[in-house]
């Protein structure tokens, strides 16, 4: 733990010395986002709200996936399958795999990304605009479930990313695809899944259990009716269903790395 | 001498994947799974004492790199055995890469965008280096490697020789007795190629450090090597001292002769007179027939001599000999 802080330590330090970047870098990443939110509020100017969601409720979600992918990125970055694939070919993983201490380790602290705060720091924005059009009951249940469906989403995220990462030992080259994955689950999963088709939920339901992470939750939190008829324990499968995700990652990471040792290329 | 490396049976063999070219190519590249084996290490049998410097040669794609890949633990073997200091690198990889070096060509062990000295102090923590141990190194390696010019230089700023002295620097601060160096001086100018065969030279001599290093160069292993390896299509071809490839492969000795007085002719029995002008001959010699103080002696109870030195054959053309005419034949399999 100690060398995992002296190794994002080091990074940070060496990310501070380009400080005009990093606040251009962050201001474009909130000029996007923002972009990209406005949209979205110009479509329920005209429709109210989509399918029984008000934008205040939408944003609830919309930022506290932000918020959770966000922190994500920063500590998972080292996994971010583009980067991941970089990694691999100019022999870095190699120069890893030479010191004396875990490689998964070596490859969360490799690149601990500030730029990515700013990612964070829209879903903060989001999430605050969300509470202040809301009137949430915060009962003593929903402020301590809180912080473990935000664990839940980042272990699930982490989970996505280190799948991504494991990949590209079989598939050294195309590395963008990959995004797919992280990017694009993180978006998907900013909106309510009841917006989407059948197949596409279900998909997200048994095959990958995003919906047990962001829109359960919501429900719970915004004490909306579940129009699927789950059990009533839905809302709270997020952490389990994080850490699920996670361990069968780092299984499948494990796997990986055997590949790699045993092809390396 | 109890041996720090012992390797029996080694081999890797890759499976690579059949590229078809033309029309219809991306599809069947896409459909087959056709592989053809390409045996990059096959069956190797050596053993390294302590304190030895060893040149592991070869020409491209000969295996050198797979080869320093198993013995560093990043490349599990297909069949064979590998113990280095008691080890199994690649079962007991975190264990083992603590008592070992390891250089890898162009690559860099050092963070891209940090300071040299700031990644040097990471690898403190890294190989939990006690303080003044880790002081001590530096300022060491500092001094021999000229490296106080650069400390403050951010690594992708440095020059190729610059980064190499760099790393052997960040190889050696936890003090390995075992130094992997793949293509050390590839690359480099004349002078940062002698600093660093400097360098490799005094850990051999003075730190007691075993040293592999393969390499192109063969002023590097004429310099440095005690012993030499010759690995091609994944054999080991030869095993054994710089002499004793000189003796099998190499050209012959040259005999430079000044004389005494002007002499109207200097030829001598064993040895052929390649050239003779100005009182100085040069007669050449094979040391299987004849040794360099017996023909000193023909010479010499002759004619007057002023002076003289013997040329030992150039190790360059020893290889190349043995690479182009294939005198170390590979068995066909
Ligand atoms: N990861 C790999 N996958 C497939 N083939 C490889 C791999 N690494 C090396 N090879 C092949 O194995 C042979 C030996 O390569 P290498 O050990 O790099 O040679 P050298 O270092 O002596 O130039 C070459 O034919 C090379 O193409
Ligand atoms: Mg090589």
């Amino acid at each position: 733990m100690g060398l995992y802080l002296k190794l994002v330590g080091v990074q940070i330090r060496s990310q501070m010395r380009y400080r005009s970047q990093f606040v251009l870098d962050t201001l474009a990443l909130l000029l996007v986002t923002g972009l990209e939110y406005a949209s979205l509020a110009l479509v329920f100017e005209r429709f109210k709200s989509i399918q029984g969601w008000s934008l205040a409720e939408v944003a609830f979600l919309y930022g506290l996936v932000e918020m959770a992918f966000g922190l994500t990125d920063m500590i998972f970055g080292g996994f971010d399958a583009p980067r991941f694939g970089r990694f691999i070919r100019q022999g870095s993983f190699d120069q890893m795999m030479l010191r004396p201490i875990g490689i998964t380790l070596q490859v969360l602290g490799s690149d601990f990304n500030l730029k990515r705060f700013g990612k964070m720091a829209v879903g903060v924005v989001i999430f605050s605009y969300a509470l202040s059009h809301l009137s949430i009951t915060w009962t003593v249940a929903k402020l301590l479930y809180f912080p473990l469906v935000v664990l839940g989403l980042v272990l699930f995220f982490g989970g996505l990313f280190i799948i991504g990462a494991t990949i590209i030992f079989w598939t050294v080259e195309s590395t963008e695809v990959m995004n797919i994955f992280t990017y694009g689950g993180s978006f998907m999963m900013s909106y309510p899944m009841n917006i989407y088709e059948t197949w596409l939920r279900n998909l997200f339901t048994f095959v990958v259990p995003a919906i047990f992470l962001n829109y359960y939750p919501a429900l719970f939190f915004l004490g909306k009716p579940d129009p699927f008829n789950f059990p009533a324990f839905a809302p709270f499968l997020a952490p389990l269903a994080g850490l699920a995700v996670f361990l069968i990652s780092l299984g499948f990471w494990r796997f990986g790395l055997k590949h790699y040792q045993s092809t390396g290329s | 001498m109890e041996s720090i490396i012992r390797v029996d049976g080694l081999a890797k063999h890759f499976s690579v994947r059949k590229h078809y070219k033309g029309r219809f190519a991306p599809l069947k590249n896409f459909f087959t799974r056709e592989a053809s084996t390409v045996k990059a290490v096959d069956d190797l049998n050596f053993e390294i004492n302590p304190g030895e410097l060893v040149g592991y040669l070869g020409p491209n794609g000969a295996g050198k790199s797979t080869t320093l890949k198993m013995l560093t633990g990043l490349l599990v073997p297909s069949h064979g055995e590998v113990r280095v200091s008691g080890f199994n690198p690649w079962k007991e990889r975190k264990a083992y890469v603590r008592h070992i070096g390891a250089v890898f060509g162009q690559r860099t062990t050092l963070w891209w965008d940090l300071p040299v000295v700031e990644s040097l102090e990471l690898l403190k923590y890294v190989y939990h280096i006690p303080e003044a141990r880790f002081r001590e190194n530096l300022s060491h390696f500092i001094d021999l490697l000229e490296l106080s010019p650069f400390l403050g230089t951010p690594v992708r700023a440095l020059s190729l020789g610059q980064r190499m002295r760099a790393d052997l620097c960040a190889a050696l601060l936890h003090d390995p007795r075992l130094l992997f160096l793949d293509e050390p001086t590839i690359g480099l100018d004349v002078v940062a190629k002698e600093r660093i065969r400097d360098f490799i030279k005094y850990l051999n001599q003075e730190r007691k450090t075993t040293v592999i290093l393969t390499t192109h160069d063969l002023a590097d292993v004429q310099k440095l090597c005690q012993r030499i390896m010759i690995i091609d299509q994944g054999k080991l071809l030869f095993d054994g001292g710089l002499e004793r490839l000189q003796e099998r492969f190499g050209g012959k000795r040259q005999l430079i002769v000044d004389f005494a007085e002007h002499y109207p002719d200097v030829h001598v029995a064993q040895a052929q007179l390649k050239d003779y002008q100005n009182r100085r001959a040069i007669y050449e010699f094979d040391r299987r027939e004849l040794s360099a103080s017996e023909l000193i002696g023909q010479v010499s109870s002759q004619f007057q001599i002023q002076d003289l030195t013997v040329r030992e054959p150039d190790i360059e053309a020893t290889i190349r000999n043995i690479y182009e005419k294939q005198l170390l034949k590979v068995p066909e399999t």
